[in-house]
Order: C-alpha cells, then structure tokens, then sequence
C-alpha cells in the first residue's frame, strides 16, 4: 500500500473581500463580502515509500496549501488524504510521529539556544532513543557540515548555515515522511549543492519518503526521479523526470550583448535552424535559443562569435512557469505531449 | 502520557532558563521594572490608610493580604502562561503556528511550554514578601494545614488567570490580533486586588460569577481572616476547573478555525 493516498483532495479558503478606502474598510465590518477562492481542485496521487517526488508549480497554484494538508496543518475541504493509514489532521500526535518537515520561510528551531538544544529536544518529544540519537546526530554532523555550527545561537547564524541546521532537524528523529517546502530558497549553489546531497543521501539508505517543493529545477533534477506538477489547483503531469526533461528542460536560452554586429549573421543563423531558434535580436542584444542535447554553448558561441564582438553573456535555465506554459501548449497541440518529439516544438 | 507531559515540560523549562541566562540584564532589568510597577499600587494602599483606620471594616492589613495573594496568583500566570498574549502576533499573524501543528504533541502545551517570562519572578517575590508579611501582622497561626491551603488558593488563582487568558487569546483564531480583548478582559483583575465590599454590588457579581477573579484574592483571603464569605474561598479549585473545562473546549473549536498563512 501506498505511503500517501490522496483523493480527489479540494481546498477553497474563504476570503474577505477588503473594500477600498476607509469608508469601505468601515462597511466591510458591518457588511463583510466573502468570496471563495479554490486553491487545490480535486486532485489525485499516491506515493510509495521510499520515494523522492518532486511538487512543483508556479506561485500560487496550489503547492503550500496541498503540503498543509498532507502534514495535518490545514483540513481539507472535501476528498482524502491517508498518510501511513491516517488522516492527518485527525491523528495528529500518530501522524506527526513518524514525519519531518522544513518550511524554507520559517524556522523550526530556537532562535536564541544553539541548534544542538533544539535537536536534544527534539530528542525528547519523539522519545528517541540516546544511541540511535547520537549516531544520527554524527552523520548528519559530517554530512551537512555542522560541526562548528551546531553550538552557536541560531540567530547568529547565517541563511545557509541556519538551513543546514534544519534539515538536519527535520532528519534526526528518523522520519518516515519529510516534506520540504522550498528548503533552497535564496541559498548559494555551495549550500545547495551540500543540501541536496544529503537529501539524496538519506533517501536513498534509509528509503525515507521525501516531497520536495521547490522553484530550482536544478533541486528536483538532482534529487527526484518523479514529479508532480500542480497549476492552477490541478495537477497537470505527474511522471518521471527524465520525460519531462527530454521533451522540455532541454532548451537553454544565451543572452549575448554584442557590437558591431556584421548583416551576415541572420544569414548564419539562417543555416543553423535545426539547433537555434532566434528569439529576438537587436543591434545590441540577441538571445538564442538552443537544444543542449544537439549543440553545446562554447558551439553557439562559437558560430557567433566571428560577425559579433561578443561583451557579455549569461545562460538561463527554463523556470518552472515556462515549462508549466510549454506543457500547456503541447497539451493544446497535442494530448499526448510525452511522446510528442521535442524537436517539432513551434517558437 | 501525563508523566511524558511532565518530563517534557522540565526540558523545555531547562532550555528556557538558559534562555534567561543568555540575556542576563534583560532578567534584571524586566524583574525590576515589574516590581516598580506593583510597589506603586501597594503605595496607594498605604497612603490611604494615613488618612483613615479602616476601609468598610477592613484594616490595612487585611487588605494587604487580598493584594499579595492576587500578585500571587497573576504572577503565577504571567511567568508560566505569558505565550498566550503573543499568539495572536507572534504564532497566528506570522504562521509560526504551523511549527507548533507539526509535533506529536498538543499544540497548546507546546505554546505554553515555549516560554518562561522572567518579568514574573519579581512579582511573585513582592507578592511572597507581603502575603507573609500581612499574615504575620494579622497574627494569624496558619499551621501546616493553613500554608497548604494557601498554595491550593494561589495555584487555583494562577489557573483562574491562565484560563481566561486563553479563552480571550483563542480569539486569535478569527481576528488574528487579540492583544486589545485579552488585554480588555484582563484589566478587570485590577478590581480585585482590593475587596468586594468597598465597590458597587455590580462589580461584585461581575468579579465573581462572570470574570472570577475574586476567587484570586478576595474569596481565599475571606478564609484567613473571616469576614463572611468563608464558604465561598472553598469554591476557588473547582471555579479554576470549570474555567479550564472551558478554556480548553474553546480553544478546540478555535483551532479548527486556523488558516495558517500564504506561503
């Protein structure tokens, strides 16, 4: 049986909606207008033990609200979640017994006693055992780095340093579940880097679940073999990333800032078609679009580079919301998208 | 599952005092200003009495022992319960709630096991100092049985405060800032530091069948010193169960009301 069975799941918050003014703010308390808004719409999964899944989506489409209710913080409007056999928000002690979770905007840590306490009380509330304990409390040390920081005050910490320290929390108490809500957000790629390891890490030896949401896809690329993508409180794809990233994730856009551009370079990029697709070019500026499984980017520059002086570049990775938009469109185009050759993609 | 309570609790008041250690002036300086605060009103008290011999048959000390058992008991609440004020602003506003619905335990322990306010232990000494002082004046032999009840009365009174204080601070829940009711209701107290007979009927009533705090100071006080509501200083224990009965059922409905926040 699956480790989290979600059914046809549907969340609508009620909002006041505010009038203008201060003669509105004044109606609004005798004659308050509510309209509801639905941020999850009926949606469908399970996850199997031992799995790390991806939850992606852009701002506001449903991600935060559909974490909520999978840890028991929100109660569902209508549909199921079981989690391990329980329903969250019922069984609250049984189901937050056995799961860990980061919220990348807020801590879960006390903000004037050294991590180290926090973990130790950790320790407590779970009843885990001092041996088991202590050994986690190694591995994770080393892993994640801590040794020097597990003894400062948490509000003398850095971002990174202070993000570190919480998975670290999330972890030691041997979850079967851990959520993690955007646990990158705002950190370097070293920190990242050191975060993502050691998530990899310890799901794959310890088979713990875990969901990641997150808006680097670099994050989910690393750790994740499946992805859910939600828009719009729907989900849209729900597969392997491999998939997704073969037809999508394979373009990469070069912003170029250039002079004295020489007129045979439309003619160049003319002959390239098959690789580039020109997105927009100005006397200053071109950007191009290319497929990183057919050309690499030192070839574009290269092809480039003789009817331009090149004075800066700087490569993008597809955000999330364009890949939700390019799944939308082939969906138009075509039902079945996955099979769909990338190739034939229209610009 | 009481002891595990129990064992918790200690943990987290050992983190708390090494809080309190951390910000060593801050403790001076909180328990100082507190205690400043409270000597004024006993102040008031005595130049009172300059004037006059009794108030409604009450002697300055008689009144002195209404006024340190209610610091008691409020002092009590506010060292042990002070998280209620901030759940509004500080855990509901900013979704710090959330944290606290994340672990296997009540969520109300958590809140009220998070902090230890030292701005208390001040008070609670000054409230020791007159109590004792009162008593000793008043000549009155309490024996082993006298200094129990005395504890009864004050944790019973301390209870009172906190239950109140959480059913006006559940109020979170819908209006997210709660600060002005809890603060509203809680200001009521001040009418209890002195006894009910000097005011009108109806604060009476209200302080002892609405807003209990007379069950604080005026009713276990009535127990020392006999002044005709004997029976009624009894009632304190079972006035600060009922509340809690209450307070709890209250805030079990508030929490199913929580929203959490955007992101």
């Amino acid at each position: 049986m699956a480790i989290i069975e979600v059914n046809d799941l549907y969340k609508e918050y009620k909002i006041n909606q505010k009038k203008e003014g201060v003669l509105g703010a004044i109606g609004n308390i005798f004659y308050p207008r509510y309209i509801s808004k639905v941020a999850v719409n009926k949606i469908n999964f399970s996850i199997e033990e031992g799995e790390a899944v991806g939850y992606i989506g852009a701002n506001g489409a449903g991600k935060s609200t559909t974490i909520k209710m999978l840890t028991g913080i929100l109660t569902p409007t209508s549909g199921r979640v079981l989690v391990n056999g329980n329903i969250p928000y019922k069984h609250r002690v049984k189901n937050n017994s056995i799961i860990g979770a980061v919220f990348g905007q807020r801590t879960q840590m006390w903000w004037d006693l050294p991590p180290i306490e926090t973990y130790k009380l950790i320790q407590k509330i779970y009843d885990v055992p001092k041996k088991q304990f202590d050994e986690n409390l190694s591995t994770f040390t080393e892993l994640l780095d801590l040794k020097e920081l597990i003894k400062i005050p948490v509000r003398q910490l850095s971002l990174g340093q202070k993000m570190r320290c919480e998975i670290a929390a999330a972890f030691i108490h041997d979850p079967k579940i851990v959520y993690l809500d955007e646990p990158t957000i705002g950190l370097d790629i070293m920190v990242k880097d050191k975060i993502r390891n050691f998530i990899k890490n310890i799901n794959k030896k310890r088979s713990v679940t875990v969901i990641l949401t997150t808006h680097d896809l670099q994050d989910i690329e690393e750790v994740c073999k499946r992805v859910i993508i939600i828009d719009n409180g729907q989900v849209v794809y729900d597969g392997k990333i491999e998939e997704i990233k073969n037809s999508l994730g394979k373009y990469r856009t070069v912003h170029f800032q250039v002079k004295n551009c020489s007129n045979n370079l439309d003619n160049v990029l003319d002959t390239q078609k098959e690789y580039l697709f020109e997105v927009s070019k100005s006397p200053y500026d071109i950007q191009v679009k290319f497929d990183r499984q057919k050309i690499t980017a030192s070839e574009v520059m290269n092809i480039i580079s003789p009817y331009c002086d090149i004075m800066d570049l700087t490569i993008q990775e597809p955000s999330i919301e364009s890949i939700v938009r390019d799944l939308y469109r082939k969906q138009v185009d075509n039902n079945d998208f996955i099979k769909e050759n990338a190739g034939n993609c229209k610009y | 599952m009481l002891f595990k309570y129990i064992r918790l609790y200690i943990e987290f008041f050992k983190q708390n005092i090494k809080i309190m250690l951390e910000y060593r002036a801050d403790f001076i300086i909180g328990a100082m200003a507190s205690l400043f605060m409270q000597m004024s009103g006993i102040f008031f008290v005595w130049v009172i009495f300059k004037n006059v011999t009794t108030l409604q048959g009450w002697t300055f000390y008689d009144i002195t022992l209404v006024y340190g058992l209610l610091m008691l008991s409020k002092s009590l609440n506010h060292i042990f319960f002070d998280n209620l004020w901030v759940l509004g602003p500080q855990y509901i506003r900013q979704g710090n709630f959330d944290t606290l619905l994340l672990r296997p335990i009540s969520p109300l322990f958590h809140l009220i096991a998070n902090r230890l306010q030292q701005d208390g232990i001040g008070n609670f000494l000054l409230g020791l100092v007159i109590t004792v002082k009162s008593l000793y004046e008043l000549n009155l032999n309490l024996g082993i049985k006298g200094v129990a009840l005395i504890i009864l009365f004050v944790v019973s009174g301390g209870a009172i405060f906190a239950a109140i204080n959480l059913i006006t601070a559940t109020s979170s829940f819908w209006v997210v800032n709660s600060y002005h009711l809890i603060w509203t209701v809680y200001s009521v107290n001040e009418f209890a530091l002195y006894p009910l007979n000097i005011y009108h009927k109806a604060i009476g009533i209200i302080l002892t069948w609405v807003i209990p705090y007379a069950f604080a100071s005026f009713y276990p006080a009535n127990y020392f010193i006999h002044k005709g509501y004997e029976q009624l200083s009894f009632i304190s224990p079972i006035v600060a169960l009922v509340l809690w009965v209450i307070a709890l059922r209250v805030w079990r409905f508030g929490i199913k009301n929580y929203t959490s926040t955007g992101s």
